[in-house]
């Protein structure tokens, strides 16, 4: 499904990502840690389509097309979606507005008619529940006034109704508590599927206790140093990053 | 000569005396008011205005129409038991006892803030204008709709009195039927005795080549409460000084101003709140959105007098030019006269927010929908504070209208 090749970022000159290699097939679940300042949200920030980074060289596939050539809104058409790590809030603009929108415009792109209204209230009121959203956070402005937690939850919800093919979670866990983190992970995993994949970035080991990863990788100095399954998560968590780049 | 012809006669050697603002003028340096010199003779007439479905459809409130400055009462809906009266009618009648107070009406405070020619004017010339004597504890159960239609040059007074306790909302709405080249010369007085309070709000969606000058004065007691709105879609050059003065301890004001222009449109809105009592609040939030080749002016003195402590005020002013041709002047003013005060304002100026932008995009909603959308939801902000919701979405709609939106917006807030 997408397939990252030797791809090498600077931000303002600043080299971050050097050479990064990645391929996610359907119906994977990958986690990809490492420390502050590896590059993790570059990389899913690049996936997304967000101004400001200089791709030097290296290439994105996505579907067999150049994904790299398309704009935010064609990614989201053709099904990328970004959770992200700070969700900025947008007042004035409905949440519920916003979601129909998104979804009425990837339909159009689809050739599919547009979801009428009520079956749109339907979908949205059932993916609210999946992540336990609160009705009355759909008629407001798009996080504004929510707390950390409630602004990621938003995000699952926006995933669950966008229905993506690819959905990067940029640090979904952080500013949640144990409770809010099985809810969200919960949803999470209720969107799996054989046809879908997610990407999920994170510090902690304890997102991956939730939803369970086909493939750990280690990002650090701006490459993929190490790859595994889920024990590799529980290693590094026992012997931190150090450990990592010394036992390539 | 009578009292009120005095009184009149008076304004009008005032008029003559002082003459209309020039760029000279600090309070009048962007605004060319010489231009408008030979628009200010009121012409009222009703000139075969056709007013079905004008204005605001389908608002459940009471209802005064002025067409070119005059009321027409066969238009009108009015509440009993309330004295919502015409200010020519109350002028034709003024003999013996009332003839002092009727007078009063066309006082002009030569010492009030932001005082001008216009205003001399209008009560020279007044020709019209709804006076409104809400008694103590009276509740105006919906709200009054003042349409006012012109194609004509007219002047308009009017004076609102609202008693202690009492409540109500004001509604003007400034049209026109042609674009015709005339001036509106209008003023409202609002008078709010202890704990009364008032919603008033200002629609001026004039002719293209309409010009509007408005003067709103709002006197506050104590623990009473002001909110205005002022939007500003049409006219080629209006002009709006709003002066507040809150007189009462605990007193509170709250400013909401909105201008949309496009073309060679210019708005002017000069606003005054002084502080002269103790712990008395004041908001304040303008907003512009300006394209083409359109002038914004917006200043906002606050002045917290000698003895205003625990005045609490915050005043913002926002503003988006979509055209490298679009101007904005924009002045926040803070004088302080005492220590004790809770006080902050400023303006900005800019683009729309790329990571608000990006945000959108990323959801599937197109680059140009994403602008407009969040251009729209600037400007819609400052609405929110409407409490009638179906001026509300007329002006929304209105003020959306006049924004570039392109098919995908439009399908976007449409449903």
């Amino acid at each position: 499904m997408l397939e990252v090749k030797d791809l090498h970022v600077s931000v303002d000159g600043k080299k971050i990502l050097k050479g990064l290699n990645l391929t996610i097939n359907a119906g994977e679940v990958h986690a990809i840690m490492g420390p502050n300042g590896a590059g993790k949200s570059t990389l899913s920030n690049v996936i997304a389509g967000r101004d400001g980074y200089e791709i030097t060289s290296g290439s994105i596939t996505y579907k067999g097309d150049d994904l790299l050539e398309m704009s935010p809104e064609e990614r989201a058409w053709a099904g990328v979606f970004l959770a992200f790590q700070y969700p900025v809030e947008i007042p004035g603009v409905n949440n519920t507005y916003l979601l129909k929108a998104g979804v009425n415009a990837k339909r159009k792109h689809q050739g599919l008619e547009e979801l009428d209204a009520f079956d749109f209230m339907q979908t949205v009121k059932e993916k609210a529940k999946l992540v336990e959203l609160d009705p009355s956070f759909l008629s407001r402005s798009v996080n504004e006034g929510f707390s950390g937690g409630e602004k990621k939850r938003n995000e699952i919800f926006q995933m669950a109704v966008l229905d993506p093919a690819l959905a990067l979670l940029d640090e979904t866990d952080s500013g949640l508590d144990i409770d809010a983190l099985r809810i969200v992970a919960g949803g999470v995993n209720k969107l799996r599927g054989k046809d879908k994949a997610i990407v999920m970035i994170t510090h902690y080991q304890r997102l991956l206790d939730y939803i369970e990863p086909d493939f750990v990788h280690v990002l650090a100095d701006g490459v993929i140093q190490k790859t595994g399954d889920k024990s590799l998560a529980v290693e590094l968590e026992k012997h931190g990053y150090d450990w990592v780049k010394e036992n390539k | 000569m009578s009292v009120l012809t005095q009184t009149r006669q008076d304004a009008l050697n005032l008029f003559e005396k002082i003459g209309l603002p020039t760029g000279r003028d600090e309070d009048w340096k962007y605004t060319d008011a010489s231009r408008l010199k030979d628009l200010l003779q009121p012409t009222p007439t009703d000139a075969n205005i056709h007013i079905k479905d004008m204005g605001v459809t389908g608002l459940d409130a009471y209802r005064m129409v002025f067409i070119n400055g005059l009321f027409a009462e066969a238009e009108s809906n009015l509440p009993e038991g309330v004295s919502i009266l015409s200010l020519a009618e109350l002028e034709k009648n003024s003999t013996g006892e009332d003839a002092e107070g009727i007078a009063k009406l066309f006082t002009v405070d030569t010492k009030a803030p932001l005082m001008n020619g216009f205003n001399a004017w209008n009560a020279a010339k007044a020709s019209d204008g709804a006076v409104i004597i809400l008694a103590d504890n009276a509740i105006l159960t919906k709200p009054l709709y003042i349409l006012h239609i012109s194609n004509q040059s007219n002047v308009v007074r009017h004076s609102f009195m609202i008693g202690k306790h009492a409540e109500a909302q004001i509604i003007e709405h400034f049209i026109s039927t042609d674009d015709s080249k005339a001036l509106s010369n209008t003023c409202s007085f609002v008078a709010l005795k202890a704990e009364a309070r008032v919603e008033h709000t200002r629609i001026q969606q004039e002719g293209d080549k309409q010009s509007h000058v408005a003067r709103v004065q709002v006197k506050q007691c104590k623990k009473s409460s002001y909110q205005f709105h002022g939007v500003e879609l049409g006219a080629s050059l209006s002009r709006t000084d709003l002066v507040v003065n809150l007189h009462g301890e605990g007193a509170s004001c709250d400013l909401n101003g909105l201008f949309v222009l496009s073309g060679r449109q210019h708005a002017d809105h000069h606003t005054r709140i002084d502080h002269k009592a103790p712990h008395c609040t004041s908001r304040e939030l303008y907003r512009t959105v300006l394209d083409g080749r359109s002038h914004g002016v917006f200043n906002g003195k606050v002045i917290v007098h000698e003895g205003a402590i625990k005045t609490d005020s915050n005043m913002s002013n926002g503003n988006i030019l979509l055209s490298k041709n679009a101007e904005i002047d924009t002045k926040p003013e803070l004088e302080i006269y005492n220590d004790d005060v809770k006080c902050a304002h400023g303006a900005t100026i800019g683009q729309l927010d790329d990571k608000q932008l990006f945000y959108l995009r990323s959801r599937g909603i197109s680059a140009e929908a994403a602008q407009e959308l969040l251009t729209f939801a600037f400007a819609d902000e400052v609405l929110v504070a409407m409490s009638n919701q179906t001026v509300r979405s007329y002006v929304e709609k209105a003020a959306f209208a006049k924004l570039p939106h392109s098919d995908d917006l439009e399908e976007m807030l449409g449903s």
